[in-house]
């Protein structure tokens, strides 16, 4: 329980650093680390306008994403105390979770019969596909080191010893911010500031959700940053005192925060093209980090 | 015995009354046929299930030997799934099939092939005798053969059919190869000769002799490179009969491969290995070949394929666990993949019923001409939804728990094993990995252009929803998928005995399921009760906050162009397109095209058609080397009754002279000898 | 911490196929010799100082800063085009490299003998392979130089392993790079690149026999 009031907890405050960031870099003040929810609750306060093409798979949608990301959140553990929900295999569930939000996204889109929510949806399909092995592999490496398979199995018997634990360690961490960076949206992979349909992967299919609905869009999207930072923060916080892992906690979503808002003033959107390669090139270097646990356990003779 | 001779005479009394009465009766009485079949081989299986297995011996004729007749747990599993969904199938095609209710003959044809068939497919799961074994073989594929070319006056429902025929001969030849030599060598026809003979063999004739039965039942499940009957035969036969094909024929290919797993007690790793491999590369090139299509029945098919290959590899990774003593290894992968065959039947039959009555209510099956008919069809559409989120192993549905198993399997497999089984490992859980991401971008393309949005070509106000009598059946394959969904625990305990026959063959006591995985699979079906409620709450929420703010209805934002067409809407090749760049040295697309060239365009074309590059190499150039080497004889068939008359005289004259010559020439050269 | 910087240098490699213009090919080059540099400061221990002085500054000097300095002077003089040209698309590419390293841990798993380090071996191998690749599907004649650079990386990293045993092995490797910026500057800065008019291989087909 004290991992989802935490991650929620983290939520409230990600995109907020995230814009502020962005804001200080461009030399701007920039709006409070607040604003974030405070346009959520503004959303929720409003009426909504549907478009007569739709169905009632669009109304559905946004009410299912929002529970799966939710209840992802319900498997994260933090520190020694386990995640509400724990099983072995539970990462499983949670990337499946994580899909069945994504195919309620991409068939709401497609269902407003407008072309520029299906270029989004297409792209988003496709570049999903390419980010799931990446995580699956990393967590096999991970599950290979510690010889467990649950969440809160392999982060608390995940003891970063000797050098090369924590560069494959530091280098899962990067690949895992890549993913929730692909996740979420953001760029190198995707643009969430441009509004030209071309260029956009995420932004361009809730183009025509509005009021609640997307409020919980946004604020799901909130939630996904904030459970990718517990996961790259349980990394590092294997065995450690509750009050050493909320302070890892706190300094690696910050951190992971400003990161993405560094990223995001200084670097441009890849080209379309080569945004599948950079995503298959994930799974490659998680096959690496495969290939480096495989040394540290001396399987190589 | 009794039972098995009434219900014989029962079947046979049904097939008559089937020619004699009209239309409306033949269907009814298919129905009760189907039913009484399917309860009295239940009543003998549900025992047999929970570990009493039903066995008589039959005297059989002086050919066949004796022929024993044995329902042990695993045959009971197989006899439930065909079962259920022969009956959906029954009574969904009694509410497809009365559009073409002026067809008496054809109808009266299909009505008793369809009973044959179900009788058939029962009785291959129970009989233990070689012979009898490929009777029934034949049986099944005739009767699967008429019911398949049902619409016969179309040529490529015919060609689906032949192509579909040749294939089921092809397999009963590697079958024969296999029991002729067991036959041969042992002298018994009986299944228990194969266990005995394989003991006795070295490693090598077990592998070979194994290989010989699996190609021959490969192809009837529809492995990669036998494949390419699978996607010809479902689009052209009726609806529920592409749901039964799908769902329960080409499982008994897998039935086929588990039984002979069972005798033939040989070198399982490398058996393991051989099935892993080939169900990786079906899984993969299956999927990766549907995302493609423009049908959505061919689609279907191509999904058959990628199944047939993750309940591939779930037995793939069993066999690895007996031959390494891995106890934990096997129950996972056989679990996965005995559960998978049950949900796939019922997914995929669900799916190809909301394909039927796409196809009743527009007449047509391509997907660029559909759009928008969920607003006229939405039982039809929320059912084919659920059916998709199962198919692409999403929770809380039945497809995630069997994935779900054969991914805990090769987790837990990870903590042993040199390098070279690691690495085969990772290879299994990206092709896995990628299955499902496959499977998600091939589901979301065909619910969404189907249903969603505007249509396309078909005029909507005509589309209707269907009877009752179809949907019925798909509602009760529904509440089946959930109830495996949100239960997942009590059918792996079902599934016990199933899988203890296994462990069995490496000699240790039935293990009990360990406590993890149990507790895991409670967790995951109270977590999908979970969600469902959190689904619920949430939505209550939502009207409760949103009842006092305005909620209007406008057209879709259109960036500024007046009037919103459906051709603006996205089509399934662009949907497809960006995948299928990257994809391009695997698959074999057409393209015809007229392309834009001036400023102001005039009529443009363009038009795209795939075909499976596998089938290109594989059969086409094999085709055409017999056809060359045939034709080389082409001589001998030149119409001319004169010459066929002389043949007939050369004939019976060589018959004559020759053994006189050769006669001769052997007192030569015994006299030559002797000089 | 050689493993790290091992597992570093294979990433580089495949961020090489990927890489869409000359100057990052010319900059990754530079980082291996970096790389290079650290993994022989930490990896031989054993040989006499004077020659583990030299082998280090030939390791920065020539392969971190001489040779890329040459070829980014090279491309602006003949004024050859910012894009690498492969043959294959870029996606490919990437599935190619990664099954290369794959392959070569397979191979590598096969070798019984315990005194190489299995990691050197590996990245060897996955080196040469990747930079025969390279030189197979990229147009230009510039990048049959850079795909030779990365065979002989590999082949540096190789003599690394057994380096300690036998230290002749690294000066030979040492001398294979003196030969590799001989190379490039008798047939390109020479005259012989002005004749040359076109960059492409190509051209190159002309010189057949029929």
């Amino acid at each position: 329980m004290l991992s989802f009031v935490l991650i929620a907890l983290a939520s409230l405050f990600f995109t907020g650093v995230i814009i502020r960031t962005k804001s200080i870099t461009a030399g701007r003040k920039g709006p409070g680390i607040m604003q974030p929810v405070k346009d959520v609750i503004r959303l929720m306060k409003k009426g909504a306008v549907y478009s007569q093409t739709t169905s009632i798979v669009f109304r559905l949608a946004p009410v299912v994403y929002f529970c799966t990301v939710a209840m992802a959140a319900l498997l994260i553990p933090f520190g020694s105390s386990r995640g509400v929900i724990s099983f072995n295999g539970d990462f499983i569930f949670f990337a499946y979770l994580l899909g069945l939000g994504k195919f309620f996204n991409i068939i709401a889109a497609m269902d407003t019969g407008s072309s520029f929510e299906g270029m989004g949806a297409s792209r988003e399909a496709l570049y999903s596909l390419f980010a799931e092995p990446a995580f699956f592999i990393i967590l096999g490496s991970l599950a290979l080191l510690t010889g467990n398979t649950s969440f809160y199995d392999i982060f608390s018997a995940l003891h970063l010893g000797s050098y090369i634990t924590y560069a494959l360690a530091v280098l899962a961490a990067l690949v895992l911010a890549m993913i929730a960076m692909i996740e979420n949206s953001r760029l190198p992979i995707d643009d969430p500031k441009t509004h030209l349909e071309l260029t956009m992967v995420h932004e361009v299919m809730i183009l025509d959700n509005s009021g609640f609905d997307l409020g919980l869009i946004l604020y799901a999207g909130y939630l996904k940053f904030a459970i990718f930072g517990a996961i790259i923060a349980n990394l590092f916080t294997g065995g450690m005192s509750l009050l050493w892992a909320l302070v890892v906690f706190v300094g690696t979503q910050f951190s992971f925060a400003v990161v993405i808002g560094l990223i995001e003033s200084f670097m441009a959107r890849f080209r379309m093209n080569h945004n599948a390669q950079f995503i298959f090139a994930l799974s490659s270097v998680s096959f690496l980090i495969f290939l480096g646990v495989l040394l540290v356990l001396g399987k190589f003779i | 015995m009794v039972a098995i001779n009434g219900l014989l005479v029962l079947i046979i009394a049904a097939i008559v009354v089937i020619l004699l009465v009209n239309v409306r009766g033949k269907g009814m009485f298919a129905a009760a046929a189907v039913v009484t079949i399917a309860i009295v081989s239940s009543m003998v299986a549900i025992p047999a299930l929970l570990g009493h297995s039903f066995e008589v011996m039959l005297t059989g004729t002086y050919t066949f030997g004796p022929v024993v007749i044995k329902v042990d747990a695993l045959s009971a599993w197989f006899i439930l799934t065909i079962n259920f969904t022969m009956t959906t199938g029954i009574f969904y095609g009694l509410g497809y099939m009365k559009r073409y209710a002026d067809q008496r003959n054809s109808i009266t044809l299909h009505a008793i092939a369809y009973i044959l068939l179900h009788l058939a497919l029962v009785g291959l799961c129970a009989i233990q005798n070689a012979m009898v074994f490929l009777l029934f073989w034949e049986m099944m594929a005739l009767s699967a053969f008429v019911l398949i070319t049902f619409e016969h006056e179309k040529k490529d429902t015919l060609r689906a059919g032949i192509n579909y025929l040749i294939h089921s001969h092809v397999s009963i030849i590697f079958l024969m190869l296999g029991f002729m030599y067991v036959a041969f060598k042992t002298g018994s026809y009986s299944f228990s000769a194969i266990a005995d003979f394989a003991h006795h063999q070295s490693a090598m004739a077990g592998i070979a002799l194994f290989l010989a039965f699996f190609i021959g039942f490969a192809i009837k499940a529809g492995f990669v490179p036998f494949h390419t009957w699978l996607p010809y035969a479902h689009p052209v036969a009726p609806a529920h009969i592409s749901a039964v094909m799908s769902g329960v024929v080409i499982k008994i290919g897998i039935f086929g491969m588990l039984r002979m797993l069972l005798l033939i007690n040989s070198d399982y790793t490398t058996i393991g290995f051989i099935i892993l491999f080939a169900s990786i590369l079906s899984g993969v090139y299956g999927v990766m070949l549907a995302i493609i299509q423009h049908n959505l029945k061919r689609l279907l098919a191509y999904h058959s394929i990628e199944n047939i290959g993750i309940i591939g590899i779930g037995m793939g990774i069993g066999t690895i666990g007996l031959g390494i003593h891995n106890e934990v290894l096997a129950i996972l992968g056989f679990g996965g993949a005995l559960l998978h065959v049950l949900n796939h039947s019922l997914f995929k039959s669900l799916l190809f019923y909301g394909a039927g009555n796409v196809y009743l209510a527009t007449h047509t099956v391509a997907i660029e001409k559909l759009g928008g008919i969920i607003k006229k069809m939405p039982r039809t559409a929320i059912l084919f939804l659920i059916a998709a989120l199962a198919i692409s192993g999403l929770p809380p549905f039945n497809g995630f728990v069997s994935e779900f198993l054969i991914y805990s399997g090769l987790y837990g497999w990870i903590g042993s094993g040199s390098i070279g089984t690691l690495v085969i490992v990772l290879f299994s859980l990206l092709s896995l990995v990628l299955i499902g991401g496959l499977a998600l971008l091939c589901f979301t393309k065909a619910f969404s252009i189907v249903f969603l949005g505007s249509s396309r070509h078909v005029n909507i106000e005509e589309v209707q929803e269907q009877g009752q009598l179809q949907l019925v059946p798909m509602y009760f394959v529904g509440l089946l998928m959930l109830l495996i969904g949100f239960f997942p625990a009590l059918f792996l305990r079902i599934l016990q005995q199933p899988i203890a026959l296994f462990t069995q063959t490496i000699g240790t006591a039935p293990q009990p399921i360990p406590v993890n995985i149990t507790n895991a699979l409670h967790t995951i079906g109270w977590a999908g009760l979970l969600f469902a409620l959190f689904i619920i709450a949430l939505w209550i929420l939502r009207r409760w906050v949103s009842s006092s703010k305005p909620v209007e209805v406008g057209p879709t934002w259109g960036c500024g162009y007046p009037t919103s067409s459906a051709k603006l809407q996205y089509t399934a090749n662009s949907f497809a397109r960006s995948y299928s760049k990257l994809a391009k040295p695997m698959l074999d697309i057409g393209k015809k095209e007229i392309a834009i060239t001036e400023v102001f365009p005039s009529k443009k074309h363009y038009e795209t058609h795939t075909y499976d590059k596998l089938e290109r190499y594989f059969i086409d150039k094999l085709i055409k080397l017999i056809k060359v080497v045939t034709g080389w004889f082409l001589f001998l068939q030149n119409g001319r009754l004169q010459r066929y008359i002389l043949y007939g005289i050369l004939f019976i004259s060589g018959v004559i002279i020759i053994p006189i010559i050769i006669e001769k020439i052997m007192m030569l050269l015994h006299f030559l000898n002797n000089l | 911490m050689t493993n790290i910087l091992l597992i570093l240098f294979i990433i580089s490699l495949l961020y090489l196929s990927i890489a869409n213009r000359l100057v990052t090919y010319i900059r990754v080059l530079a980082l291996q010799g970096f790389i290079l540099f650290g993994v022989t400061f930490l990896a031989l221990e054993e040989i006499n100082t004077l020659n583990l002085v030299l082998i280090l500054l030939e390791t920065v000097v020539f392969k971190a800063v001489a040779v890329p300095v040459f070829l980014s002077r090279l491309i602006k003089r003949n004024h050859i085009t910012r894009e690498a040209e492969p043959y294959l698309p870029n996606f490919v590419s990437l599935i190619i490299t990664t099954v290369i390293v794959v392959v070569t841990v397979l191979l590598a798993n096969s070798i019984k003998d315990t005194h190489v380090d299995k990691i050197f071996f590996i990245v060897a191998l996955s080196s040469l392979f990747a930079g025969l690749y390279i030189i197979a599907s990229r147009k230009k004649i510039i990048t049959h130089v850079m795909g030779y650079l990365i065979i002989e990386n590999g082949v540096f990293v190789l003599s690394l392993a057994v380096g300690n045993e036998m230290p002749m092995l690294v000066n030979l490797g040492v001398m294979l790079d003196i030969f590799a910026s001989v190379l490039i500057l008798g047939i390109f800065l020479n005259k012989i690149g002005d004749v040359f008019k076109d960059v492409n291989v190509d051209q190159l087909s002309n010189l057949k026999d029929y």
